[in-house]
């Protein structure tokens, strides 16, 4: 197979499955189900993988391979797992309420996703055409319309669990964007944000975990009521 | 018109020889990946030539739209399959507007499939024929969407020219507006042959059925010339997606060497494709009926996003 080596054939690839992370994102506004929810996330992360260690192979960029399986590891593995343990754990109702109904919901994220591309336009260079120059047009477009769609999910829930998991996919946005359009920052900077999102998540899970034995509910709405 | 002619025939006995199979093969997967043993894959075949030979009952309200309708959805089904390229890029027929006459053609076949469940005055029939057209009327739009990805970076909704632009391309034909296309138009799949998160097909004793309630009072050769023709239009639909979206191993004329191997990859996208539905089977649960809407929401923004993405880039 020739074309496997033609980094043409890479950055197809590469805006390809950014693509299908986007397709899920959309999915995940349309999704009722927490566990769902929960799932689309882990894929969504294994895809995040693929790409980084598709750019790890066109690029010849050894140290991103480390990223791609710590991505794989952690986000697509080990984070799932937790929520997922935290979701039988709280025994909360396995239904997600949105403010906003989904139809719309997922109609605002469609527009979200066009200012992301109006917004990417204004980074491309057409006289630049360089590979990177190129896979920025489209992958740039998806990555902004990630972390656009994951900020409004993070609004459109009430649920704490949820919001977590709406931040999460935030992260996976400038994760995308990061690694597509520098092809991969220094290794020490990765494990930073790794440790970052772990602790975090960490933090939140405990946090949430209290907040469902305090209140008897993960609706943030109530926590109004710590007021004196 | 020899030649169309004997493409036609091809094409035709194609078509009708694979729609059960694959009926037959996602059955079967989906029993399999339940730990069931399920029926044999060959089942859908002695279904059909059962009810072939059985007599059929029709009830005395009935006009006869009820005998009509089975006729019209059945040809029309046969009728789109010879305007589709299966094993080659170019299809026998190609008619009117290509694909825009394709799809209105099977809605054609659904209209009187429709008017048939109503025209009893069983409740049910009613109950199914409003449930179908709703969600037809959801599911056509996102579907077209879809359609006009392909057919404006081919530009031509002629099935087969876009067949032959989409063979030519090779991998540099995939673009992320493909790929959404392709996401919005497989929830249409999903949506328009009855499967799980939209309709139950294993069952007709669900007050949520679809599709069983409208076909509830057809019997023998009726009732097979219907699911006959429902096989098809399930083949036609995945044959639109394996061969507009991943036209690799279509063959470019129509002689047998080609065919063959034509019809091999053919064989073979189908056969992933099912096991993606049997994927999505399995492991989701039936929506409730005003739940569908929003994921038909969801197959029409993906649509709409693949469209404008064309334009934008």
């Amino acid at each position: 197979m020739p074309f496997i080596h033609d980094p043409e054939f890479g950055d197809r690839m590469i805006t390809l499955m950014a693509a299908l992370v986007l397709v899920l994102q959309i999915l995940a506004v349309g999704q009722r189900w927490l566990m769902g929810n929960i799932r689309i996330f882990g894929l969504q992360s294994f895809l995040l993988a693929a790409i980084a260690g598709t750019i790890a192979f066109f690029n010849h960029a050894n140290h991103v391979y480390i990223v791609a399986l710590l991505t794989l590891i952690l986000k697509a593995v080990v984070l799932p797992l937790i929520l997922a343990r935290l979701v039988e754990r709280v025994g909360i109702q396995k239904e997600i309420e949105p403010l906003i109904n989904v139809p719309l919901s997922v109609l605002i994220s469609g527009c979200l996703t066009m200012v992301g591309y109006v917004v990417a336009e204004s980074f491309y260079h057409p006289e630049e055409t360089s590979g990177v120059a190129a896979l920025g047009r489209n992958t740039l477009a998806i990555a902004i319309a990630l972390f656009l769609i994951g900020f409004f999910m993070l609004l459109n829930r009430r649920k704490a669990l949820t919001q977590v998991l709406a931040l999460l996919s935030m992260e996976n946005g400038i994760f995308l964007a990061g690694i597509s359009l520098t092809y991969g920052v220094p290794l020490v900077i990765e494990l930073g944000i790794f440790f970052d999102v772990f602790v975090a998540v960490m933090v939140l899970a405990i946090l949430v975990y209290r907040i469902g034995e305090t209140f008897d509910s993960m609706d943030v709405s109530k926590l109004r009521r710590l007021r004196g | 018109m020899i030649v169309i002619l004997v493409k036609s025939g091809l094409q035709l006995l194609l078509l009708l020889l694979v729609a059960p199979l694959i009926s037959g093969i996602i059955k079967t997967l989906k029993a399999r990946l339940q730990t069931r043993r399920g029926p044999d894959v060959l089942q859908p075949y002695r279904d059909i030539l059962k009810l072939l030979r059985k007599g059929m009952v029709i009830p005395e309200t009935a006009s006869w739209i009820f005998s009509a309708a089975p006729y019209v959805v059945f040809v029309t089904a046969a009728l789109v399959g010879l305007m589709i390229p299966m094993t080659a890029t170019d299809a026998p027929l190609s008619l009117f507007g290509g694909v825009i006459a394709a799809v209105y053609v099977l809605a054609l076949g659904r209209f009187f499939l429709a008017l048939g469940g109503l025209d009893t005055g069983s409740p049910f029939g009613g109950l199914g024929s409003s449930r179908e057209m709703t969600i037809s009327a959801i599911a056509e739009p996102a579907m077209m969407l879809a359609i006009f990805t392909v057919a404006l970076s081919a530009n031509s909704t002629n099935l087969s020219e876009m067949a032959r632009f989409a063979e030519s391309q090779s991998w540099r034909f995939l673009a992320p507006s493909q790929m959404l296309a392709f996401a919005g138009l497989f929830i249409v799949l999903i949506a328009e042959t009855g499967r799980i998160p939209v309709d139950n097909p294993a069952t007709h004793l669900e007050l949520t059925m679809i599709h069983e309630a409208m076909i509830l009072e057809y019997s023998g050769p009726n009732l097979a010339l219907i699911e006959w023709g429902a096989s098809i239009k399930q083949l036609i639909l995945m044959t639109l997606l394996v061969n507009t979206f991943f036209p690799f191993g279509l063959s470019s004329n129509w002689t047998v060497s080609g065919l063959g191997l034509g019809l091999f990859f053919y064989l073979l996208k189908l056969l992933l494709l099912a096991c993606c539905i049997v994927l999505v089977e399995t492991t989701n649960a039936k929506l409730r009926l005003f739940r569908v809407p929003e994921l038909l929401a969801v197959a029409f923004i993906l649509g709409a996003l693949a469209l404008i993405s064309t334009f934008l880039f």
